[in-house]
């Protein structure tokens, strides 16, 4: 390839033919145009009149240009002009791309899988065979073909941690298989890790070592930590360069249950600084609701850091069985438990019942001893939801008969009688110190302090599940605490008391360790490894190398103290894992963590991302030669005086076309203003509206009915509702409209999952539809009729409360018309509405009982009202009802139902509320 | 080809739109017959002219009683003299006439025939005698004439410039010949001088197209009659243009000069013009020509 001017050229021999162009230009010059044969009569007054010149008229400069331009465009072109040539690097034989593949990268990912993309191509072209080395998860490296790799650039995805020096250790290990020498491309992502000199080593002494990296600094955020009432983040960066501010957000769920983002803050790196720190101050619920925080416009898993139970802080209710005595406070039976959580949970204080609705995260009951019937009923259904009961013990529960012959549901154990009390001045015995705890107990792995004694203590009775609800015994082998699941919750009972009085238990640091494994408390700073001794964590979502969270499927658990301390790689994934009740975030960066840069030595060269890319020009300058040859062949044509009238009105089409070619058409807009002119309609009156059924006969009664139903309402009643509408489920927005007359045809489609969700958001948000069989006469309801069968259907996936017959004092029955009957085109008593509460009750002297407070969602009859109400253009009924006067009254009947219906749909029950005017009156001294 | 029917139709269109032209005679001739046109002397006539003594020589019956017995003088009744004058009509039906510059514009030919139509049917209201040049259609009053004057007016000339007719003319008749004279001017110049002998005067009218007059042709150009005879081939046309002007302006100079000598009226039609003006000029000129 020959570059010219820094484009190359294919085949730049080609371009000589720009020497014939001047040759051309003569040329072109020189013949003249081929004649136009005219018609014209005045040539008799030309004949004999010469020329003055030989030459013919001349082509103007400007076209001859034109015409050279075109030309030169296609010899340019068919030259194969390429722009951004790449320059071949130097070099043959196998090629080892090298690729950290960390979160480091992950940022810019898409750029080194571009110079990834170009670096094969070239070594395509070159024939030189590829290998793809990941060092964050190294396999020994396969030389293939340059074009195989390149199919599959796009499975190549970063590793969301650190190559360590093990990884660094197999990598080595697999070049150290590789027969015969190969040159490297490495493509660093910027940071220093383990073993970086000894791949060096290995790696320059096979072949050239070419390195490109990023130029730009790594970003990282550290842990969230949560200090004086504020979330502390900080970012670091892995060089120190000028001042740089970054946004830190904090993401997590709304109330609505959607992700976004809850609350943002801004850390400002100063110049020569590579850490910046930002305080969040939030309230706690939505503190509580922060699933994670991120550096604003970084993509990488080390700029994710995701929060655990160290950000939350749980709600605990604590209730003791006995009023504080006035200075005794460290006889208090709350007052140790206060002091264990205060600094790590909200403290609710409170009724047990004024606290549920709270829906703490714990409840202490601190030897509280029997609960009122409503309390335990609700504490149960609160634990079953996934709450927590912690009780401790103490002379009350000690004296009461709770849980003694039959196992309270609120309690683990059965209790014997009274209790013990070992190590005191009356008894026999020393204080008992508590045994280790069993592998299988939430303390296992926390060492017992020896100045733990308990010396009194109520004592479970020996059941057959007692053994397996043990979690902490003393040395004697009785039981300390006991604990047993019920529903998703769980009860926990401290067999001493909570203050001081029976065991140093409270006064010692095991007391609150115990509450955090317990998740009663949560630790407020990352745990240790001690901490964790004896905990299996399954991670529950594990992040990958661009921070995004995913199930964390089949992997496997980590011990406590590995979680910790081991570094993050392929055995374990930063995430988030869960043991117990606990959550603990495994975050790519830990506290403290600096992030220093990659240090090269010096005679390794290093290039940065950028790659141009080769462009090439052939095609567009082609283009170019045949729309500049097609404004030739129009100014030729316009030169020549060949384009009349008709051909510039063509040109000037197509020029026109063009344009409105490049104009994006605008459906979207349509359907916008669709919806919007239905919405117009639909609310700029009230508006009656029916279901289209697709039964085009039956429809255009429904539409007659409500018109003639409408023009009644207009007559009558100030209600006065433009032209009815008919609408479908599919398409319209049905909030507009106060009620919908649904009439049933066996035939008609049922409506997709999306209408039904319309339709039940529309009924709860108190619409209402009317919904006729038109079978009265027939059916009386049920599977009868093919009508009532659909209407079952129909009706099946809608959010619809019990119904029963309408009572003869529903509120229907006066909202405007004092009616009993409400007869359609056929006269069946049954109309069935929203049943009334059971506890509805006929108050004495008063007419009618007190129903629903609210409009009936659904009406449904099968007297075919719309039928009856149905009027022509003109205002004449549409169809016969009954026969002489007797139908004329009830069709006047149907109208006056259909204007109760709407009364009552526009005025819910304000009818209703009548019930009360004797009693007010009376009260008025009237 | 133009159907008879049509022209007609159109020619009487442009025709109702002017009040009956009343040519006036100038002149005496062998051919006078009794027409609606006053000859302001007495003669034969049916309106009264004037009552005059009976002289010696007038028969008994001359004499009119009613105004007689008024006085002891006896007057004879004398009526106007009344004639028809004769039109005759030349249209050039030469191949050079069917040209259009343009698809809106009308061909010269068709112009002139609804001219020439709707001239003579003005005429024949006004109870002329109008006719062809030459012996193919003598004038003759009435609506039958119209119809044969519409079909004879279709007829297409095989030649590309025709000389006007000028055999038989019929003295101190009238005369109309319309065109476009780029044919040989001696040809017209003898119909115009012959025609000045025998008494005859009339008007020439000019019908051209616009593109004759502005010649707005550029480049290499073959320029064709339309019958086919002439051609001639230029390598720039735009220089051609100024020439050909001139030469056109001294056409019409000769014609001018023509019309002048031999008392007959010229008048420039183009075919971008409405036809309306280009008749009621012919009107006028009639009119005024016969004064």
């Amino acid at each position: 390839m020959t570059v010219l001017g820094g484009i190359g050229f294919a085949s730049p021999w080609l371009l000589l033919g720009l020497l014939a162009l001047p040759i051309l230009w003569l040329i072109l010059r020189a013949i003249p145009p081929a004649p136009i044969r005219r018609m014209f009569p005045g040539v008799a007054l030309l004949l004999g009149l010469k020329d003055d010149e030989s030459v013919s008229d001349r082509t103007p400069w400007w076209l001859l240009l034109l015409r050279m331009l075109a030309v030169a465009a296609v010899i340019i072109g068919l030259a194969g002009p390429i722009l951004n040539p790449q320059q071949e690097r130097a070099g043959s034989g196998p090629l080892l791309m090298l690729l950290d593949a960390s979160w480091a990268g992950a940022t810019r990912w898409g750029d080194k899988i571009d110079l990834l993309d170009s670096h094969l191509t070239e070594a395509g072209r070159a024939g030189r065979p590829v290998a793809i080395l990941r060092l964050s998860d190294p396999e020994p490296p396969v030389f293939q073909a340059a074009d195989v790799w390149r199919s599959r650039l796009a499975g190549l995805q970063p590793e969301p941690w650190q190559p360590a020096q093990a990884q660094v250790d197999r990598a080595i290990e697999a070049l150290a298989a590789v027969e015969g020498g190969f040159d490297t491309y490495w493509l660093s992502d910027g940071l220093d890790h383990d073993g970086r000199s000894d791949l060096i080593a290995a790696l320059d002494a096979r072949g050239a070592l070419r390195v490109f990296q990023t130029g730009t600094e790594v970003l990282g955020l550290l842990p969230a930590s949560y200090e004086d009432d504020a979330v502390n983040l900080t970012a670091t960066r892995s060089a120190d360069g000028s001042e740089r501010e970054v946004t830190m957000l904090a993401q997590g769920r709304d109330p609505a249950g959607t992700a976004r983002v809850l609350a943002s803050a801004t850390a400002t790196f100063a110049a020569g600084e590579t850490t910046a720190e930002a305080a969040l101050s939030l309230p706690s619920e939505l503190r509580a609701r922060i699933t994670r925080f991120e550096i604003q416009g970084q993509r990488s898993a080390g700029t994710v850091t995701l929060t655990d139970d160290s950000l939350r802080r749980r709600e605990v209710a604590l209730i003791a069985g006995r009023e504080d005595r006035e200075g005794l406070e460290l006889l208090s039976p709350l007052h140790y438990l206060n002091q264990a959580l205060v600094p790590t949970a909200d403290l609710l204080d409170g009724a047990l019942l004024d606290l549920l609705p709270a829906n703490p995260d714990v409840i202490v009951l601190a030897d509280v001893a029997t609960l009122s019937d409503a309390e335990e009923e609700a504490l149960t259904e609160w634990i079953e939801d996934g709450g927590m009961l912690l009780r401790f013990a103490g002379p009350r529960l000690a004296a009461s008969d709770v849980s003694r012959t039959e196992e309270d549901p609120l309690m683990p154990v059965r209790l014997r009688a009274g209790g013990r009390s070992v190590g005191g001045a009356m008894s026999w015995g020393e204080p008992k110190a508590l045994a280790r705890f069993r592998a299988e107990s939430p303390f296992f792995g926390l060492a017992v302090p020896d100045d733990v004694t308990v010396s009194a203590q109520v004592m479970a009775q020996p059941d057959p599940t007692l053994a397996d609800r043990v979690i902490a015994e003393l040395s004697d082998g009785t039981p300390l605490v006991t604990r047993k699941p019920l529903g998703q919750g769980q009860v926990v009972l401290f067999h001493v008391t909570a203050n001081a009085e029976w065991s140093t238990l409270p006064l010692s640091g095991l007391f609150v360790e115990m509450l955090e494994r317990l998740a009663v408390s949560s630790a407020s700073r990352m745990p240790d490894a001690d901490d964790l001794e004896g905990t299996t964590w399954t991670p529950v979502q594990v992040m990958d190398g661009f921070g995004s969270l995913s199930d964390a499927g089949n992997l496997g658990g980590v011990s406590g103290p590995e979680l910790v301390t081991d570094p993050t790689g392929p055995t374990l994934r930063p995430g988030l894992y869960a043991s117990e009740d606990r959550r603990l975030a495994r975050n790519v960066l830990p506290a403290g963590a600096v992030l220093s840069p990659a240090a090269w030595p010096a005679g390794i060269p290093v290039e940065g991302l950028a790659i141009e890319r080769e462009l090439p020009l052939g095609g567009v300058l082609l283009g170019l030669a045949l729309a500049l040859l097609a404004v030739d062949v129009v100014a030729s044509l316009a030169l020549s005086g060949r384009l009349g009238p008709a051909g510039r009105a063509t040109a000037a089409g197509l020029a026109a076309l063009l344009l409105v070619q490049m104009a994006a058409p605008a459906q979207a807009q349509d359907d916008q203003q669709a919806a919007d002119d239905f919405a117009l309609a639909a609310t700029s009156e009230l508006v009656l509206a029916h279901v289209l059924t697709g039964d085009e006969q039956l429809d255009e009664v429904a539409q007659a009915g409500l018109r003639g139903l409408s023009d009644t309402l207009f007559f009558r009643t100030s209600v006065e509702p433009a032209a009815p509408i008919g609408i479908d489920l599919e398409r319209d927005e049905l909030a507009f409209f106060p009620m919908l007359y649904w009439p049933v045809t066996p035939d008609q489609p049922t409506p997709s999952s999306e209408a039904y969700a319309k339709l039940n958001a529309y009924l709860r948000s108190g619409g209402m539809i009317l919904f006729d069989t038109r079978d009265a006469d027939i059916a009386r309801f049920g599977g009868a009729s093919p009508n009532g069968r659909k209407l079952q259907q129909l009706a099946a996936p809608l959010d619809i409360p019990p119904l029963e017959p309408l009572p003869a004092d529903h509120v229907l029955t006066r909202t405007f018309y004092l009616l009993q009957d409400f007869p359609g085109r056929h006269a069946a008593r049954e109309v069935w509405v929203e049943a009334a509460p059971p506890d509805a009750q006929q108050i004495e002297g008063m007419p009618f009982r007190n129903l629903n407070d609210g409009v009936t969602p659904v009406v449904i009859g099968g007297n075919d009202w719309a039928a009856a109400w149905a009027v022509d253009g003109n205002g004449r009924p549409m169809l016969p009802v009954g026969s002489g006067f007797s139908g004329e009254r009830q069709r006047e009947l149907a109208y006056r139902f259909g204007v109760n219906l709407v009364m009552h749909v526009l005025t819910g029950n304000y009818k209703s509320d009548q019930v009360h005017v004797p009693a007010l009156l009376d009260r008025l001294g009237q | 080809m133009i159907h008879p029917a049509s022209l007609r139709e159109r020619s009487e269109t442009e025709a109702s739109r002017l009040p009956p032209l009343l040519a006036r005679a100038e002149h005496l001739a062998g051919t006078v017959l009794l027409g609606e046109h006053g000859r302001r002397r007495a003669g034969l006539g049916d309106d009264f002219w004037q009552y005059r003594p009976a002289q010696l020589g007038d028969s008994k019956r001359m004499i009119d009683h009613r105004r007689s017995a008024r006085g002891d003088q006896q007057f004879v009744r004398e009526r106007e003299w009344q004639i028809a004058q004769s039109v005759m009509l030349w249209v050039d039906q030469g191949a050079s006439m069917r040209f259009q510059s343009n698809d809106d514009l009308p061909t010269k030919a068709d112009r002139a025939r609804v001219l020439g139509l709707a001239v003579a049917i003005l005429l024949v209201r006004g109870g002329e005698r109008v006719g062809l040049t030459g012996t193919s259609l003598p004038p003759r009053r009435g609506n039958a004439q119209i119809m044969r004057l519409a079909e004879a007016l279709t007829r297409d000339a095989p030649q590309d410039y025709a000389p006007p007719e000028h055999r038989a003319m019929i003295p101190h008749a009238r005369a109309v010949f319309i065109s476009d004279f780029l044919g040989d001017m001696d040809e017209v110049e003898l119909a115009l001088t012959k025609a000045a002998d025998r008494g005859v005067r009339g008007v020439v009218l000019q019908v051209l197209d616009p593109s004759e007059e502005s010649f707005p042709f550029r480049g290499r150009t073959i320029f064709e009659s339309v019958g086919g005879t002439l051609r001639h081939e230029t390598l720039k046309a735009g220089d051609l243009r100024s020439r050909y002007l001139d030469r056109l302006a001294e056409r019409k100079e000769r014609l001018a000069h023509l019309c002048r000598t031999t008392g007959w009226m010229l008048g420039l039609h183009h075919t971008g013009d409405s036809a309306q003006s280009a008749l009621l000029w012919l009107y006028r000129a009639l009119d005024r020509g016969t004064t």
